[in-house]
């Protein structure tokens, strides 16, 4: 399915404008002529970037991004302004805008940029899926594993995990396998990545104590 | 025909030795005889010698009557007798009268008889006797040179007009100085003759120093001939003519009346009747003067008092037509002339109320003056505060458009994007195998449309920039100007999310100079829409409102939802330098009242009840448009 480039800006003359050179250029596009529009069609909007005009009537261009980063994350956003609005463009910025482009803007750049962006929706996208499927094969352990793991992220030995959870060595052994096996890991390393991922190396918490 | 009354001279007498003795038998004789009225009102007899139209007399006579009615309030009784004796100069005649009157007043008879004119006194003279018995004889009309050859008798007392010929010259040689010629006019009756042979002798010493002709046997045509051919420098002294050379007779003022009509120089005569027929004037006795002389000698006889001859009082009198027709100079008449027939200009008739008048138009005049004097410099002064205030307009022009350019700059930006976009679409879009040719057109269309957007972009704001060296007057709809200004504020307004509403009614024609009200709408605007700034953005709003008033003014309200003006700070709020913002010069406010106040309206400043602050000025609405 190839990404939308969604286009909000309240100038019907330049989203038009916009629209069509974005289109021309292969991509799909869909027109909003103000931010409460994209936002009811969330968050059944199709994927891809959305170009932004940063003053908006209404619902202006950082609150919109508020809006979207919560539902729609994935979405980068790519902010068209006029010149010399370096205070908004820094919130902008700070509040996640993929890019910060100047009008009026060269088609090149325009382009240049909105491939970036589609590009950074798919890192995003390829990223997101990864973690769907690590928290996928996490949530396949049993509470057992689950806790044999979150000890071993923590640089426990069998023996220490053994004398945690009151068990023997050799039943902490086979418990490691099959964390081992069901993460599809073959390293400590690889192990404690996917923890950290998870969130599930927190300092704050140790479960050594809370059993 | 009837005939002036006789006069003569008393240079006539030759022999003043002789009346000297006259004098004093007179006087000595008058207070010899007195008189008793008793339970009864005294009578007066007045005896004319002609008839009633001849005016010396009458006048004398009225003269008379209006005297003595008067001093005795009416306490008397006056007859009058016209003798008629020129017509009928026989003795029959004169005899027939006398036994008329001795009958007439046989029962009344007169206390005293006052007889005008020579024939009347010797008709009186001769039948006292039977008409009056011991009445008082009182004559008058004629010197007492005549009176002399009457041989009146002594108890008879007149009044005796003396006829100075020289007195009359004196008159003339003052109104005329530089006269070099001097004509004597006489007629050729007897009477005439010996008025010349008088005026001879008496001119005799003054007449040498001027070329004297004396004009006698002419006929009336040859008078009127000669007359005409008088050189200017002439004074003509005209005595009597009763009769011409050719034995024509005439009354003597009609004659000179024919003769001065068409005469080259000035006349002048003795006779107060000669004015109005023609001459400037002389030295006379009037005769109603005459008349009231004798009146008086009358009364002191019948009171009882005693009585002797007087000379009647003469006088100087000039025709003020004559003098304006001969153009000479009221102020060389001598000292007490009496002027007949004066028309007296409006200035002497009404002097005071002229002066008076002029008084008012001079000091009005000097006013206006003045006050044109000061309306010029006041003029001056307002060209010169007109031009600093289009000076200080055309500053505040560039600060607006300073403060608004970053946003029209972005405005701009809209439209040249859009073009770039589309141009950049379609060469995108022909590079493809079959291009979408009702699309390119589509985008060619808009391309037109943003650049003339952005053509209208650029034309508000030179229109925000024109300087003006003079006011551009002009007739215009005030909501045409609104929309415009509020396009020039909509992209900062849209920057500051401040939503702009406006309301129009009608259609509101003024007239001023555009450029200047929508600096001040954008004064105002701006001062609101930075009065927002710590509002919450969704609670921004700019309201626009105009209406026509019942006072047929146009007035513009904006309205904020700001935070208002503090009460204190309303009355203030218009003067130089009065700001709230750290970055305002101060000057916004005060320019518009400037503005608003150059075009004859006002500006005033208010809280509105939801809180913010109004902001209204009106104008006046333009009649005919």
């Amino acid at each position: 399915m190839q990404p939308v480039v969604h286009i909000v800006d309240d100038d019907t003359s330049f989203l038009t404008a916009v629209g069509r050179l974005v289109a021309a250029s292969g991509f799909r596009v869909a027109l909003y002529e103000s931010g409460d529009k994209i936002l009811a069609a969330l968050p059944n909007v199709e994927p891809g970037c959305i170009l932004l005009d940063l003053q908006l009537p209404g619902l202006s261009g950082l609150e919109l991004q508020q809006h979207l980063a919560q539902k729609a994350p994935l979405l980068p956003i790519i902010y068209l302004t006029g010149q010399g609005d370096i205070k908004a463009s820094v919130m902008a910025m700070k509040a996640g805008a993929e890019d910060f482009l100047e009008k009026p803007v060269a088609g090149k750049t325009l382009l240049a940029a909105i491939e970036r962006a589609l590009h950074q929706y798919e890192k995003r996208q390829v990223e997101q899926d990864r973690i769907h499927k690590l928290q996928v094969r996490v949530a396949s352990l049993t509470p057992r594993e689950a806790q044999v793991f979150d000890l071993i992220v923590r640089g426990k030995l069998n023996k220490q995990i053994a004398y945690v959870l009151g068990t023997s060595e050799r039943t902490v052994k086979a418990h490691r396998h099959c964390v081992m096996e069901k993460l599809g890991v073959h390293s400590l390393a690889e192990a404690v990545l996917i923890a950290e991922k998870m969130g599930r190396i927190d300092p704050e918490s140790n479960p050594l104590h809370h059993k | 025909m009837v005939r002036d009354w006789k006069v003569r001279s008393s240079r006539f007498a030759q022999n003043s030795f002789a009346f000297c003795c006259l004098c004093l038998v007179i006087f000595m004789a008058a207070p010899a005889v007195s008189m008793e009225i008793v339970g009864r009102v005294p009578r007066i007899l007045i005896l004319y010698p002609y008839d009633e139209r001849i005016a010396a007399t009458t006048a004398a006579g009225e003269g008379v009557r209006t005297r003595l009615l008067e001093a005795t309030e009416g306490k008397i009784d006056i007859f009058s007798e016209f003798l008629d004796l020129s017509r009928f100069p026989e003795t029959t005649h004169k005899e027939k009268m006398a036994h008329f009157l001795t009958d007439k007043y046989a029962e009344r008879r007169p206390d005293v008889v006052v007889a005008l004119g020579e024939e009347s006194a010797s008709f009186i003279v001769t039948n006292r006797n039977s008409i009056a018995p011991g009445a008082r004889i009182l004559v008058t009309g004629f010197s007492s040179g005549t009176a002399r050859d009457m041989r009146l008798p002594s108890d008879v007392v007149g009044v005796f007009n003396e006829y100075d010929i020289t007195k009359t010259f004196e008159l003339a040689r003052g109104l005329q100085p530089q006269a070099r010629h001097l004509f004597i006019i006489g007629g050729s009756a007897d009477f005439d003759r010996s008025w010349l042979a008088t005026a001879r002798a008496e001119l005799a010493d003054l007449a040498k120093n001027y070329e004297t002709t004396y004009l006698e046997d002419l006929t009336i045509d040859e008078f009127v001939e000669r007359a005409a051919h008088f050189p200017p420098d002439s004074i003509v002294l005209v005595l009597t003519i009763f009769k011409d050379h050719a034995g024509r007779n005439f009354i003597p003022r009609e004659a000179i009346k024919q003769i001065s009509a068409t005469a080259s120089a000035p006349f002048y005569g003795p006779y107060p009747t000669y004015i109005d027929y023609g001459i400037v004037g002389g030295n006379m006795v009037t005769f109603e003067a005459l008349g009231i002389a004798v009146a008086n000698l009358a009364l002191d006889a019948v009171a009882g008092r005693p009585i002797a001859n007087v000379d009647a009082p003469q006088t100087y009198i000039a025709d003020a037509r004559q003098l304006k027709r001969w153009g000479l100079s009221e102020s060389d008449l001598p000292p007490g002339t009496v002027q007949w027939f004066m028309q007296r200009t409006l200035w002497e008739q009404h002097w005071l109320a002229i002066l008076a008048t002029l008084a008012v138009i001079v000091a009005q005049g000097a006013v206006i003056a003045g006050l044109l004097v000061e309306r010029r410099r006041r003029r001056a002064a307002e060209l010169e505060s007109r031009g600093r205030l289009l000076e200080l307009v055309h500053l505040n022009q560039s600060a607006t458009a300073g403060a608004l350019t970053a946003s029209i700059a972005h405005e701009l930006y809209q439209p040249l994007g859009a073009i770039r976009s589309n141009a950049e679409a379609a060469e995108l879009l022909l590079q493809g195998d079959a291009p979408d040719l009702k699309l390119i057109k589509q985008i060619l269309v808009d391309i037109k449309d943003d650049d003339q957007r952005a053509g209208d972009i650029i034309a508000r704001l030179r229109g925000l920039l024109k300087k003006r060296k003079e006011i551009d007057w002009k007739e215009f709809d005030l909501n045409e100007v609104i929309s415009s200004a509020i396009q020039i504020l909509g992209p900062e307004a849209k920057r500051r999310n401040i939503v702009i509403s406006s309301r129009a009614t009608e259609e509101l024609r003024v007239r001023a100079d555009r450029v200047h009200i929508q600096q001040v709408i954008l004064n105002l605007a701006t001062n609101a829409m930075d009065a927002m700034l710590d509002v919450a953005p969704t609670d921004r709003r700019l309201v626009f409102q105009s209406r026509l008033t019942k006072e047929s003014k146009v007035e513009l309200s904006i309205t904020d939802t700001g935070c208002g003006i503090p009460g204190e700070k309303l009355v203030g709020i218009f003067d130089a330098f009065y700001t709230t913002k750290p970055s305002g010069t101060g000057l916004g406010l005060p320019i518009a009242q400037m503005i608003v106040e150059t075009y004859a309206g006002k500006i005033w400043a208010d809280n509105s009840p939801d809180g913010g602050a109004v902001f209204r000025f009106d104008l006046p609405l333009a009649r005919n448009g």
